[in-house]
């Protein structure tokens, strides 16, 4: 048996949380050099960032499974474990929607038709912003767990969620405007290419709902 | 005479054999909060110890003591004073056994449970159940429920202060500096409170019966240290550059409140499980003094100072190893959790020692843990840990009572 004051103290799972946002952070960051690669036709590089988004989440599923296995039932958080949880849960589906970009543009292996490049890089954007503004509402968990929840904390974080949910709201603009452009260009490209592309864009706009609804899961955590 | 003072002889060596173990395993629970938490070095862990387990022991110690050594069996009622010493012998090696035991499987038994129980066994075995003092026994019971959730209770209280107060305040690190004389202050009103209210030390000084003198006096001393301790505080921090992240300073602040508050924690360590070393000492070494059943007699200096002693021998020769050991696992207390534990931990166990009642400081640290982590202190505590203190208590009394009553029947065998 452990000594009781080894086993009363905890290795804090917000660590974990954290250590998994920055995962979660890298993980978009190398999609977005993936993207630059497809859209800028150098299918070599895109193979490479490729490879880095799939390491990266599997690197970060070892934490969350990390993370889930040290939470026993007889473990007392600040905050509701089903919260807690489901923030986890929703933070690992970024990375799933990051994974499944790349896979899918790997699985059709032609680059993007330059027309569309500019408004590519556009959703680009501000899907990495919004999963980046995303890990500052996280990171301030720290900040908020330090002060035992005080209210000037919980409101800067509060102000990033806030935030995030403008920026996926942009990207739903950015996500239609992009589509509508794809269809338009019926008989230029394939009906095939046309399918392939009006489905990543749909998935792009995933990850940045995701961060959408992690940032949601944060909020109902961190609630008074 | 040979054999009384062979007796003699191996009462003292397993009473100071008792004292080391204490120093050696048990003093690590309560420094181990400020080594986790870089408030104090390994080595300044080991200083502070020694000399202030040292100073609480002599000061303080004799109110458990008493309790230990005549408090829980009704030596009268055992009458033979021959029965008496062995008895407490018995008592002492036993406990120093099962301590040994637990230390070797590493089971969570705590060294004042050990020597309650196993003085209870010999008050069984040599004048039957009306030999024990239930009532007595009962306090003691009843202080080992309350004690870890006083712990619980002060730590939550504290810390809910200091994240009201301070780290919720607008400009933190102003009001940590602000608030230091309170927590400074504090400290030194309880243990000036300690030492002065019904002791012998309050008596020397002729405050015997004047208590809203003593409290005066107190007061005073928590002011003129809590002035001092405000500008120490202030000027480290000023000498300190600004932090980009505020709240890195307010556990600096904290950081430095925590030195007071392990020697805090020391002394009350050291006025409370000194008893387990020399509660059964005391009263062989006073029975053979004078050759009958002693009554209620002060115990002597001399002894409380021989058990402070071998505590600081305990913790020089090997517990630092285990201070080591634990400081480095516990490093998920911030400073201001650190404080909140280690104010809570000593006045508790203080208190329980002006009592005269033998708690476990493991416990009640535990508690202090607790309560920290309920006041949404911490990012996780395992709860389980309260089980297993109900089991340390399943565990150890009928094993103490046991080898009590065991090597009492074997010794009495031969001497008797």
């Amino acid at each position: 048996m452990k000594p009781a004051i080894e086993s009363v103290m905890r290795k804090s799972p917000f660590d974990g949380l954290i250590e998994h946002a920055a995962k979660v952070s890298e993980c978009v960051d190398s999609l977005d050099s993936a993207l630059h690669a497809f859209s800028s036709g150098d299918m070599e590089n895109f193979a490479t960032m490729k490879r880095k988004v799939e390491n990266l989440e599997n690197e970060a599923d070892r934490i969350k499974a990390n993370v889930r296995n040290h939470l026993p039932k007889s473990i007392w958080m600040p905050v509701d474990r089903g919260f807690f949880l489901m923030t986890l849960s929703e933070q690992d589906s970024i990375l799933d929607y990051a994974e499944d970009a790349v896979i899918w543009i790997d699985l059709r292996g032609k680059p993007l038709p330059p027309e569309l490049r500019s408004e590519f890089e556009r959703l680009q954007n501000v899907v990495n912003a919004t999963v980046h503004e995303y890990e500052k509402a996280v990171n301030n968990l720290k900040h908020v767990l330090e002060t035992s929840f005080s209210e000037k904390e919980r409101a800067e974080t509060k102000e990033y969620i806030h935030n995030v949910h403008r920026l996926e709201h942009d990207s739903d603009i950015v996500e239609r405007e992009l589509t509508k452009k794809i269809f338009s260009m019926e008989g230029k490209i394939g009906p095939v290419d046309i399918w392939h592309l009006t489905h990543l864009v749909s998935i792009l706009g995933d990850v940045a709902n995701h961060a959408e609804n992690a940032a949601d899961r944060i909020r109902a955590m961190i609630a008074k | 005479m040979l054999a009384t003072i062979i007796l003699l002889i191996i009462a003292t060596a397993a009473a100071f054999y008792m004292a080391w173990n204490i120093g050696a395993n048990d003093v690590a629970n309560s420094m181990a909060t400020a080594v986790g938490g870089k408030a104090i070095s390994l080595k300044q862990a080991v200083i502070i110890a020694g000399i202030l387990e040292m100073t609480g022991a002599v000061l303080l110690g004799s109110h458990v003591t008493k309790t230990v050594g005549k408090g829980i069996v009704d030596l009268q009622a055992v009458g033979d004073p021959n029965k008496v010493i062995i008895g407490m012998l018995a008592a002492l090696i036993a406990a120093a056994i099962g301590v040994t035991l637990s230390t070797w499987k590493s089971m969570p038994v705590s060294t004042s449970h050990f020597i309650v129980g196993a003085v209870m066994g010999f008050g069984l075995i040599s004048g039957g159940i009306s030999a024990v003092d239930w009532v007595v026994m009962g306090k003691i019971a009843l202080s080992w429920v309350i004690s870890p959730l006083a712990g619980l209770f002060l730590a939550y209280i504290v810390f809910k202060i200091i994240s009201y107060f301070v780290l919720s305040s607008d400009d933190p690190v102003k009001s940590a500096v602000r608030g230091s004389p309170v927590y400074v202050g504090a400290t030194f009103l309880v243990i000036s409170l300690s030492l002065l209210l019904k002791t012998s030390l309050g008596d020397k000084l002729g405050l015997s019966g004047k208590t809203g003198l003593a409290i005066l006096i107190s007061v005073i001393v928590g002011l003129f240290f809590g002035i001092i301790g405000y500008y120490l505080v202030l000027r480290a921090s000023r000498s300190w550059g600004k932090e980009k992240d505020r709240y890195v300073s307010v556990e600096r602040i904290f950081r430095k409140l925590q030195i007071m508050t392990s020697c805090y924690v020391a002394f009350a360590h050291g006025s409370n499980d000194v008893a387990n070393a020399i509660g059964p000492l005391a009263t062989v070494f006073q029975t053979i003094q004078t050759g009958s059943v002693v009554g209620q007699t002060t115990v002597p200096w001399q002894l409380l100072a021989l058990g402070g002693f071998g505590i600081s021998v305990g913790v020089f020769t090997w517990g630092y190893k285990v201070i080591k050991t634990i400081g480095f696992k516990i490093t998920e207390l911030t400073n201001t959790r650190g404080y909140s534990i280690d104010f809570s931990v000593a006045t508790t166990v203080l208190v329980f020692s002006k009592l005269g009642m033998p708690i476990s400081t493991t416990h009640t640290v535990v508690g202090a843990v607790v309560g920290v982590g309920l006041a949404r202190g911490l990012g996780a505590v395992d709860l389980t840990v309260l089980k297993n203190i109900i089991i340390s208590w399943a565990i150890t009394i009928p094993l103490a009572v046991a080898l009590s009553i065991s090597l009492y029947m074997g010794m009495a065998y031969f001497l008797l």
